[in-house]
């Protein structure tokens, strides 16, 4: 569905996207990740013809998106990390003009704009003022504002930010809804465990660069090629250093205090076997664990500690 | 035919609010004192006979040089907002990721701002009935007035909209407009005023083409030639600035090739807004870029 081969944006010496490459395929939800500045939103905005590529190329259905940008435009549905709204414009008046704007028929207005803010929930601010709004309603009217055309692709560039508990609850169970319909989704996020539940595959982008992409347990495979072991002891701790330096399939171990962490590359045998040994040879082994790896250090692993350009 | 989809919003928001009705109220005000004016010096007049047509002549030329003028204030303060205002308030973006051309937006945001002149001008029409009751002016004289007031108008908001989509912030776009507003009506006159001092002293006798940019020598050309040259020529005090006297002039009326000239004007500017706007344009000069 949407396709982007080496792409490139440009500002002088900067790049903001470089050589960048991103398949998804249809009914899919694909999570981009990435620090602020990243080049998530720059990305984004070149999809839908709001900016101009350096160089590169992006298909959409099929159509060449940065030289046939007219034709791709109702195929796509764009919320905008930051968006105003019109003042003195009701609920219903502003989907209204949208539609007008995407030439749908006047007989058919009134259902598509029912049907939408019902999927959003705001059929009861059918009639309020736009300006009135909560900022998490305001969110989710914009969402039923980029599916009024009913594109097959939507762009949503940080649909979540800025809003509170209920309301992130509140918008992910409409991106469900969203994904069970069948829509290819790309949704952007600089928090990876927010998206990573939702999304069928995500990419990390640093510095304007894909650094990694792929489902949630491949991306943990890649990081963590090693399984993490984890062990607090209640005495001896350089006694039972000594002894796990012994096997082979452990190394990069660091202590704090009674707490041994190590890197392990072994089957469960192994695993039982040096637990087995630390007891035998009278270490006081109070827990012994191996450790998952946490979707944030993969984040920060990988974005090199995600600071601001 | 459906109707351009801005133009039918910004109509719904703008009628909405006090503020439209608060400038057709404090323009109807103006143009009513004016009259209110004429028509009492008129009754206090001693030497006047009960009808007379200079009055309507007077009356006439002092409403439509208030109207004028405040038209000249309010389209570019209508306009020069338009696209910079839905910059500042994060809204372009979503209009130009719709598959609304750029050029709908630009024409929808003037014609807006057009369609609250027209219902100004449409509101003074009663003011004008005063002058009918003395006679003197045509119908067709003042359909000629209204469609000037219209082009200038027209003209005066294309460069509202050509500084509201190169400039960013709504400020700094009416600062420009009024700027090249005010050259426009004193700058090319005290152009043409030291042009011919300098270089014919005071035997020049034709119509400074420079002046076919000014709205003020437009506007006060089509006066003096609905009046045959005698009345409300507001430059006759500037030796040598010829306006295009009905008896002696022989060239089209310079306020007809004024109109032309400001339909050019407005023509070009839209263009190059609607160029502006469109995120991903092709530059102008790339061809350059290409050497």
């Amino acid at each position: 569905m949407l396709e982007i081969k080496s792409l490139y944006k440009r500002y002088g010496k900067f790049y903001a996207v470089e050589d960048l490459n991103l398949s998804i395929p249809e009914g899919e939800i694909f999570g981009f990740v990435g620090p602020n500045g990243a080049g998530k939103s720059t990305t984004m905005k070149i999809i839908c013809g709001l900016l101009t590529a350096t160089s590169g190329e992006v298909y959409i259905d099929g159509v060449d998106a940065l030289r046939q940008n007219k034709k791709i435009k109702e195929k796509i549905g764009y919320m905008p990390d930051f968006f105003g709204v019109y003042d003195d414009l009701r609920v219903d008046e502003y989907l209204d003009f949208y539609a007008s704007v995407y030439k749908i028929k006047e007989e058919n207005k009134k259902k598509i704009i029912d049907d939408l803010l019902e999927l959003v929930d705001l059929s009861h601010k059918k009639e309020a003022y736009v300006d009135n709004l909560s900022r998490g309603m305001k969110q989710r009217l914009c969402l039923a504002r980029s599916l009024i055309h009913n594109p097959k692709i939507l762009i949503l560039d940080e649909p979540a930010s800025g809003l509170d508990p209920r309301a992130r609850v509140e918008m992910k169970a409409i991106l469900r809804n969203l994904k069970d319909m069948g829509k290819t989704i790309l949704i952007s996020s600089h928090i990876l465990s927010e998206l990573a539940e939702m999304c069928t595959s995500i990419g990390i982008i640093d510095n304007g660069k894909m650094v990694i992409s792929g489902t949630v347990a491949d991306i943990m495979q890649q990081i963590y090629s090693k399984k993490l072991i984890k062990l607090k002891v209640n005495d001896k701790l350089e006694e039972a250093v000594t002894i796990l330096k012994e096997f082979p399939f452990i190394d990069k171990i660091t202590t704090g205090e009674n707490l041994i962490q190590c890197g392990f590359d072994g089957g469960d045998e192994d695993m039982s076997r040096v637990l087995n040994t630390l007891i035998t040879r009278g270490i006081p082994v109070a827990t012994f664990a191996q450790l998952d790896g946490n979707l944030e250090d993969v984040f920060m692993k990988v974005t090199k500690g995600g600071e601001e350009k | 035919m459906m109707m351009n989809p801005v133009l039918l919003k910004e109509l719904k928001v703008k009628m909405r609010s006090w503020k439209a009705a608060g400038i057709i109220g404090g323009y109807l005000f103006i143009l009513a004192a004016v009259a209110l004016f004429i028509t009492y010096a008129n009754a206090n007049d001693m030497y006047s006979s009960t009808i007379n047509p200079q009055f309507s002549i007077g009356a006439y030329s002092g409403i439509a040089v208030i109207q004028f003028i405040l038209i000249l204030f309010i389209a570019p303060a209508l306009t020069a907002g338009a696209i910079a205002g839905e910059r500042e308030k994060q809204t372009l973006d979503l209009l130009l990721c719709t598959n609304l051309a750029p050029r709908s937006i630009v024409i929808g945001k003037l014609l807006a701002s057009m369609s609250h002149i027209l219902i100004l001008i449409i509101a003074s029409i009663p003011m004008f009935s005063i002058v009918f009751l003395y006679g003197g002016i045509s119908v067709l004289e003042i359909a000629q007035l209204f469609g000037f007031y219209i082009v200038t108008a027209i003209m005066a908001g294309s460069i509202g909209i050509f500084f509201s989509t190169y400039v960013k912030r709504t400020i700094a776009a009416t600062v420009l407009t009024y700027a090249v507003g005010l050259f426009m009506c004193f700058g090319t006159l005290f152009i043409a005023v030291f042009y011919i001092r300098i270089f014919y002293n005071y035997d020049y006798q034709s119509y400074l083409p420079l002046l076919y940019l000014n709205p003020l020598a437009g506007f006060s050309s089509l006066l003096t030639t609905q009046f045959g040259g005698q009345y409300a020529n507001i430059f006759n005090m500037i030796p040598g600035l010829y306006m295009g006297n009905a008896f002696t002039y022989k060239g089209p009326a310079p306020w007809l090739i004024n109109t032309y000239v400001n339909i050019g004007i407005s023509v070009v500017l839209l263009f190059l807004a609607s160029i502006k706007i469109n995120p991903v344009r092709k530059s102008l000069f790339s061809f350059l870029k290409r050497k």
